[in-house]
């Protein structure tokens, strides 16, 4: 495979990932927002549809671009969906994508690169604005489902060999990194000793989740309530849910052994190696470690990984 | 449907105002009983899947650049048997006959010695390569690929129109309209009996592997391509797809011990054959234009040295030259001892004082063109012009022979096409497309291109041009009429409903 298609078709993944992220965060913040309970932790607080900025870290870019006092949602929306000129817009996000998979089509597969076509023209179109005007729970959910379906394409047309496999390490490298951003953003302020208003709190918690696709299958695991211990230890040690980050690892580790095609033991390659080192510290730390060091510090060591992880792919297959 | 529909000209479906050809009857009788909602409801239906499959073309300026497909016309366009027969061997003829006179100007230069055609006509054209003097190319194959330009005149013989040798484009449209014809009118080609293009990339690569170095047994071939924001980037990664080779830019390409490789994420991968859809100037920044970012630095050495194929050879756009055109029938005469059986369009050439002198006083009426122009730029349409737009073409003329030529102004044949819900006569012409590997192949149809603005001769998509779906019937066409009297109609929409 080319060079310059295997690095497309990796961000090809990595920015559909996000959309679908993005879509969901929206979504997810729109309904807490709408709920007349929302606790307000201090007066400062970020609505829940502002933290998104904060998790996709374009927090700066939306105040220069309207002012720091300017926090009204619609605009905070608009500015994350439609807005051509903020690089973390969905918008902008779909238009890399596209333009990627243009220069791809021949690898990705006719359907695949005609549904991340006909999402950005939907994007770009009258009807994509109705529809959020209408009702934007409704619209981010139409969005997120169609990242699910080229999600569904890729899973379902591609045979499992390179092409599947960068665009499968894409999008997992890309998921430990949201997951890493959301829990930053919405633990970053919790410890163990807070005294808690639990029920307004335990909302606060089941939106972490519902913001991960997590909270049903969180409940099927763990019968209790919705505590912050639970949530760490599900989204980031659980080996079976898929969007858990020791799954994704382990997925981008089966993927970047393929591409080398090392079935035994021996690391043949750097990102090989740094996958297999960040897999076995997921696997055998245990949640109250992870406390014990702190939430925030802990996250920030796995995202440096991540990113020595991406260096490591770059070099190897990208700049050969 | 047909209303007040106006025969004017040679028309493809009516012999005579309400007189349809007997081959498109069964056509006519659809397209009359379908209405002209459900046509519409159809033609939305193609373009939409043109758009969302990407099948666009990308007209530049502001800043994202604007998408546009190429509007796809729903009736299509009807050969029967014995007109294509002979169009493809007149088409065959052709190509090996330019293919002759490309080999002896790159070498003997015999044609040019018996005087046949004037020697500074082709060296002195724009597209003559003296880079290539002298060198062989594989299996002297030169024009691998060719899209030759017909139109029908008032007799609705077809002529010649133009040769286009170097990297023409429209197959994937061809291949496309047909998909989209299939899905939306699933029901109309069964009754009519129309032949397959199914194989024409399986043809390409065979056509590709037939030049491959001879030293190599397995070759690797790959479509190299301008880049995304070429206009005809859906064709090159059609294509590519199409026949299961890669798509590679300039950049993904070095030279290396006398070969062309491409960058994998394994290391270097050779490669042996090019079908290049970039022009000779950006070919080889090294041998060419040398502020070229598209081709390949060293790639002309290599391919002197046998050590790569290219599709189209380099250079071969001194046989599609507008100023060798009106010697086209001398060349097939001089190489094949045989008459040219596709004719070509009557062409007035100004250096020849006659010529010259009735050029000058017929402005009006003839279709000037600059020898060096194409895509429609760079044309004078006489009937068209004013009198300021004639005398500038008048002085352009007198001072610089050599570049223009000029033809009488052609009616071109009228089909009938879907305008603003219902259907009306407008200009179209025929580009075929010839393959020359171990034997020459005519892809059995070719783009129809169709002039939408009303009374408009101009086809290219860059001037406001449609095209439409061309079916080559196995037989006459005549036989289907009313032999097949279950009524389709129901059955056609609700496949589509569902589509």
């Amino acid at each position: 495979m080319l060079s310059r298609v295997a690095e497309n078709l990796y961000w090809i993944s990595r920015y559909v990932e996000r959309v679908e992220n993005v879509a969901r965060l929206l979504d997810v913040g729109f309904h807490l927002e709408l709920d007349a309970s929302v606790p307000v932790r201090e007066s400062t607080e970020l609505s829940p549809i502002e933290g998104v900025l904060t998790i996709l870290a374009c927090r700066e870019a939306f105040e220069r671009d309207r002012g720091a006092t300017e926090r009204d949602r619609e605009h905070v929306l608009r500015f994350l969906t439609f807005d051509r000129h903020n690089p973390h817009s969905i918008l902008a996000m779909l238009w890399r994508a596209r333009e990627n998979a243009r220069a791809t089509q021949e690898m990705l597969g006719g359907e695949s690169w005609s549904q991340v076509n006909k999402l950005y023209l939907y994007l770009c179109s009258a009807k994509a604005h109705r529809r959020f005007a209408a009702s934007p729970p409704r619209f981010f959910d139409g969005i997120k489902r169609a990242c699910v379906l080229f999600d569904g394409l890729v899973d379902g047309s591609l045979p499992r060999e390179e092409v599947f496999h960068f665009l499968q390490i894409g999008r997992y490298l890309e998921r430990v990194n949201q997951i890493g951003r959301i829990l930053t953003e919405r633990l970053g302020d919790w410890n163990e000793t807070t005294v808690e208003d639990r029920p307004a709190r335990a909302i606060h918690w089941a939106s972490l989740l519902r913001g991960c696709s997590a909270y049903e299958a969180y409940c099927r695991a763990h019968h209790e309530r919705v505590d912050p211990r639970g949530v760490v230890e599900f989204l980031v040690l659980s080996p079976d849910f898929p969007r858990s980050m020791r799954f994704c690892v382990t997925k981008c580790r089966e993927s970047a052994r393929e591409i080398t095609d090392s079935d035994d033991d021996e690391v043949r390659s750097e990102a090989d190696r740094l996958l297999g080192r960040l897999d076995s510290r997921l696997r055998y730390i245990e949640v109250d470690e992870i406390l014990g060091v702190g939430i925030v510090p802990f996250l920030a060591e796995i995202q440096e990984e991540c990113d020595l992880v991406g260096d490591a792919i770059h070099s190897t297959y990208f700049y050969a | 449907m047909f209303g007040d529909y106006d025969v004017v000209g040679f028309d493809e479906m009516f012999a005579a105002p309400g007189l349809v050809r007997p081959h498109y009857a069964a056509l006519h009788e659809r397209l009359s009983t379908l209405g002209v909602h459900e046509l519409e409801r159809r033609h939305r239906l193609a373009d939409l899947m043109m758009r969302n499959q990407g099948i666009t073309f990308t007209v530049y300026g502001r800043e994202q650049g604007i998408e546009r497909i190429i509007p796809f016309d729903p009736a299509p366009r009807l050969i029967p048997a014995h007109e294509w027969e002979r169009i493809e061997n007149g088409l065959k003829q052709r190509v090996r006959a330019l293919n002759l006179f490309l080999n002896d100007v790159y070498h003997d230069r015999k044609i040019l010695r018996d005087g046949v055609v004037p020697y500074d006509l082709v060296l002195g054209a724009s597209a003559f390569r003296r880079e290539c003097v002298g060198l062989r190319v594989p299996r002297d194959v030169y024009i691998h690929v060719s899209g030759i330009d017909l139109v029908r005149d008032e007799d609705g013989t077809y002529l010649v129109l133009e040769d286009n040798g170097r990297t023409p484009s429209g197959v994937s449209y061809v291949l496309k309209n047909r998909q989209v014809m299939k899905q939306v009118f699933p029901f109309l080609f069964g009754r009519y009996n129309v032949r397959s293009i199914d194989d024409y990339a399986a043809n390409l690569l065979e056509t590709l592997r037939h030049i491959a170095p001879e030293d190599v047994d397995d070759p690797t071939i790959a479509v190299l391509t301008p880049g995304v924001y070429n206009s005809a980037y859906y064709e090159h990664t059609y294509l590519a797809r199409q026949m299961g080779v890669e798509l590679v830019e300039g950049r993904d390409l070095f030279l290396d011990d006398g070969r062309i490789h491409m960058k994998t994420i394994r290391g270097p991968k050779r490669v042996d054959v090019l079908y290049r859809r970039i022009d000779d100037d950006f070919l080889d920044p090294l041998t060419f234009r040398s502020d070229s970012r598209l081709g390949v630095a060293g790639m002309t050495g290599a391919y002197r040295a046998g050590r790569l194929g290219l599709a189209n050879a380099i250079g071969t756009g001194v046989a599609d030259d507008k100023g060798v055109y009106p010697f086209t029938p001398d060349i097939i005469r001089y190489y094949l001892k045989e008459d040219p059986i596709l004719g070509i369009v009557e062409t007035f050439r100004p250096p020849v004082p006659s010529h010259m002198n009735h050029i000058l006083r017929n402005l009006d009426k003839l279709v000037v063109k600059a020898v060096d122009g194409s895509g429609g730029y760079g044309m004078l349409i006489g009937p068209a012009s004013t009198a300021a737009e004639r005398e500038e073409f008048a002085a352009k003329i007198r001072a610089h022979p050599r570049g223009y030529i000029a033809q009488p102004t052609l009616s071109l044949s009228r089909h009938p096409t879907f305008i603003d819900g219902k259907l009306e006569g407008r200009h179209i012409d025929l580009r075929p497309f010839v393959l020359y590997g171990e034997e020459i192949k005519v892809l059995p149809g070719g783009l129809t291109r169709v002039a939408l603005p009303r009374g408009s001769l101009v086809v290219n998509s860059s001037q406001g041009g449609g095209t439409k779906d061309t079916w080559v019937l196995r037989g006459s066409g005549n036989e289907i009429i009313n032999n097949r009297k279950c009524d389709d109609r129901s059955r056609d929409a609700t496949v589509s409903e569902s589509a």
